[in-house]
């Protein structure tokens, strides 16, 4: 059977820099260079950037995979190439069965008309048929909570609003591949369940579905099968499990770049380094639900300090901290430390649920005001585990509460109490 | 397997018109879609609403008719100024509107270009189709408000639909033209208010085209292809005249080789839209 996309050998350049603003005059000087040197019979220059390079892949029908890899490693450009958003520079694509993308969610309304107006003309313009949208309309409305709003203009919705119309329609249209781009990180966190769930419904029908997220633990519970991308390259392609495994041992090796040694130049205090280790003193940066955590800082700086509070967060990349341990609150600074020295914080138990953490830190002055080091990321860690067995566990796994605490359930008869 | 024919997707596929057309019906419902959509916010949050729709070129009418027919006393063809000046000015206000979105429409509804796939050409013509809604409504109104003004309606006057069809044209191959270039180089926005007062000035819409002198008219016809139409347009329209064949003719042709090249151009140019605009 053939696959239902196919990538040959796909390479796509973007004009470089920004050429796309570059004045007529310019474009013109370039173009008569460049016939000069076809004249001469010169070699000319590639032109632009690579944003992907010699890519090949295929998808069978029904297949869920996802593309993962660092910002700028070529993950929507394939997704663009793929919509036939944008044309490949060379190679080809070939296609069976009709695509709708989900890029940019929330782009494209239009803010003069009515919620209503919109879900047709909007969902005509992304291709469904008149009786199509008749037929979902009310599903569509219901999905993005706006039943209340349907006659007003969508320039007097929330931005809220307009995101979840913008997916609900989307999301609704009913193709047989569906290419979805950063399109979970919509609304609250109660919307994003939604937007797994149908992600996950959408895989269940049978659908092929081509998938970008940093969410990685959505695109190992929706996806079987993951592609990691880097600077345009196709690194490993395989098992979602397996490939996203790499891929975070990939970024396990760039951690060290999270300290950026410029950025802290002429400080008077530098974080050097920043490690995170098991209770048993081995570096590691996955953990199980319930382990313990020790993180290991390392300071230089130009002059002896007296009573450094040093400051340490853990966020999910949501807004917030979910774990802050602070000297500021505890009053236990050092009271001298030399120009080099290392602190550890060492966490006894870690309640946290399968994610992936960031761990920040900053460092006042003793009086607990001035600040010797700018709020920083200094190094990341993955909890893993298994999957729970509810409806939502799949859903849960990237939009729950992380913070896993000791709980039983019991449930009795009203009468019998 | 689904029963979907292979779409291969290539590096700078070259234009075929066959392919683009066939493509473009296909495509027909989103073109609609965008259509209505523009017909829509036209007028929306306007006080006055689809009546600017007789109000634009009314106006136009009434500054020129006193500035030029009774101030100038320039020559209108044997009837009042005022219904010489309005039957052109509806063809033209279309022309002028038409080229103002399709010229803007890409960079307008950029939104879509980076989201979905559908021929590049649907935004740009959809927004002359748009304004062809309120041409054919200027038309009708001409045919009620006409004789007030002083137009002398005829049989010939049923061939003025036909003309604004070939308006229609001419605005949609300019549109294409402008649509494309505008993309990459957003000179064209600026240009264009100062290109239509051009246009304006060039054409006979204010003047008859008799202020030509006749060994020159052929080629002013050729050239402009809106001076053989607007000419056509208001003779049937306005006059009750027979339109001048060789005139019509050449604008015609002339017509039909700037839609050709319009298109072309656009298809050239249509692969890196997204990334560029």
């Amino acid at each position: 059977m053939p696959p239902a996309v196919a990538f040959q050998n796909v390479t796509k350049r973007y004009m470089r820099g920004d050429a796309r603003y570059a004045s007529l005059r310019a474009q013109l000087a370039d173009t008569w260079s460049r016939t000069g040197m076809r004249l001469r019979r010169q070699a000319l220059p590639e032109r632009g950037t690579p944003a992907l390079e010699d890519v090949s892949f295929a998808l069978e029908e029904g297949e869920s995979v996802a593309l993962v890899g660092p910002n700028g490693a070529g993950k929507t450009t394939a997704l663009k190439l793929l919509s036939r958003i944008s044309y490949p520079s060379s190679g080809h694509i070939s296609v069976r069965g009709r695509i709708a993308a989900l890029i940019e969610v929330g782009s494209g309304l239009h803010p003069e008309l009515t919620g209503r107006e919109n879900v047709h003309l909007f969902g005509r313009i992304l291709g469904m048929s008149r009786p199509d949208i008749a037929r979902r309309f009310d599903q569509i409305v219901d999905f993005a909570e706006i039943s209340h709003a349907l006659e007003r203009p969508v320039k007097m919705y929330s931005s809220g609003m307009e995101l979840r119309l913008g997916f609900a329609i989307a999301s609704h249209l009913d193709p047989e591949i569906f290419v979805v781009d950063e399109a979970l990180a919509v609304g609250d966190a109660g919307f994003q369940v939604k937007c797994v769930e149908r992600m996950s419904s959408l895989v269940r029908e049978g659908r092929t579905l081509l998938f970008v997220s940093h969410d990685l633990p959505a695109a190992e519970a929706l996806c079987s099968r993951a592609i990691f991308l880097n600077q345009g390259r196709l690194v490993e392609d395989g098992p979602a499990r397996a490939v996203i495994a790499r891929y975070l041992a990939w970024t396990d090796e760039q951690r060290h770049h999270v300290l950026d040694p410029a950025s802290q130049a002429g400080r008077d205090l530098r974080i050097v380094g920043a490690t995170l280790h098991d209770l048993s003193g081995e570096e590691r940066y996955a953990f199980r639900p319930g382990e313990g955590l020790e993180l290991r800082l390392r300071f230089e700086g130009e002059r002896v300090l007296r009573r450094p509070h040093v400051n340490v967060g853990i966020s999910d990349g949501r807004a917030g901290l979910l774990v802050q341990c602070s000297m500021l609150h505890d009053g236990e600074a050092p009271e001298r430390v030399g120009p080099n020295w290392e602190c550890r914080c060492r966490i006894d138990q870690l309640p946290l649920r399968p994610r992936l953490y960031q761990v920040f830190c900053d460092v006042y002055g003793e009086s607990g005001h001035g600040v010797l080091t700018e709020w920083s990321q200094v190094s990341s860690f993955r909890v893993e585990g298994t999957l729970g067995a509810g409806p939502l566990a799949v859903s849960d796994l990237s939009t729950s509460g992380p913070v896993d605490v000791p709980y039983s359930w019991r449930v009795d008869e009203a009468g019998d109490a | 397997m689904n029963g979907h024919p292979e779409v291969v997707i290539e590096a700078s596929p070259r234009p075929a018109l066959g392919r683009a057309l066939r493509d473009l019906w296909a495509y027909r419902g989103t073109l609609l879609a965008f259509t209505e959509r523009n017909v829509r916010i036209k007028y929306k949050q306007t006080l006055f609403g689809v009546a600017w729709v007789v109000l634009q070129p009314l106006a136009f009418m009434g500054v020129f008719t006193v500035a030029l027919g009774h101030l100038a006393d320039v020559p209108s063809g044997g009837v009042d100024y005022a219904a010489f000046s309005l039957s052109a000015f509806v063809a033209w206000i279309f022309i002028q509107g038409a080229v103002n979105l399709g010229a803007n429409s890409l960079v307008l509804d950029a939104a879509f270009l980076r989201k979905v796939y559908f021929p590049r050409e649907v935004p740009v013509l959809a927004s002359v189709l748009a304004s062809a809604v309120d041409f054919a409504a200027g038309l009708a109104l001409f045919a009620v408000v006409g004789p007030f003004v002083g137009a002398e309606l005829s049989l010939w006057s049923l061939l003025a639909p036909l003309i604004a069809v070939a308006v229609v044209f001419l605005a949609a191959g300019v549109s294409l033209l402008l649509a494309g270039l505008n993309v990459y180089y957003r000179d064209f926005r600026h240009a264009l208010p100062f290109l239509l007062q051009l246009w304006l000035f060039a054409s006979p819409v204010v003047y008859p085209l008799t202020v030509i002198p006749d060994r020159w008219r052929e080629l002013y016809a050729l050239l402009n292809p809106a001076a053989g139409l607007l000419d056509s347009f208001r003779r049937t329209l306005a006059l009750g005249d027979p339109p001048d064949p060789t005139l019509l003719g050449l604008s015609l042709l002339s017509t039909v080789v700037l839609c050709a090249f319009g298109y072309w151009l656009f298809k050239r140019l249509e692969p890196n839209f997204a990334d560029v605009v």
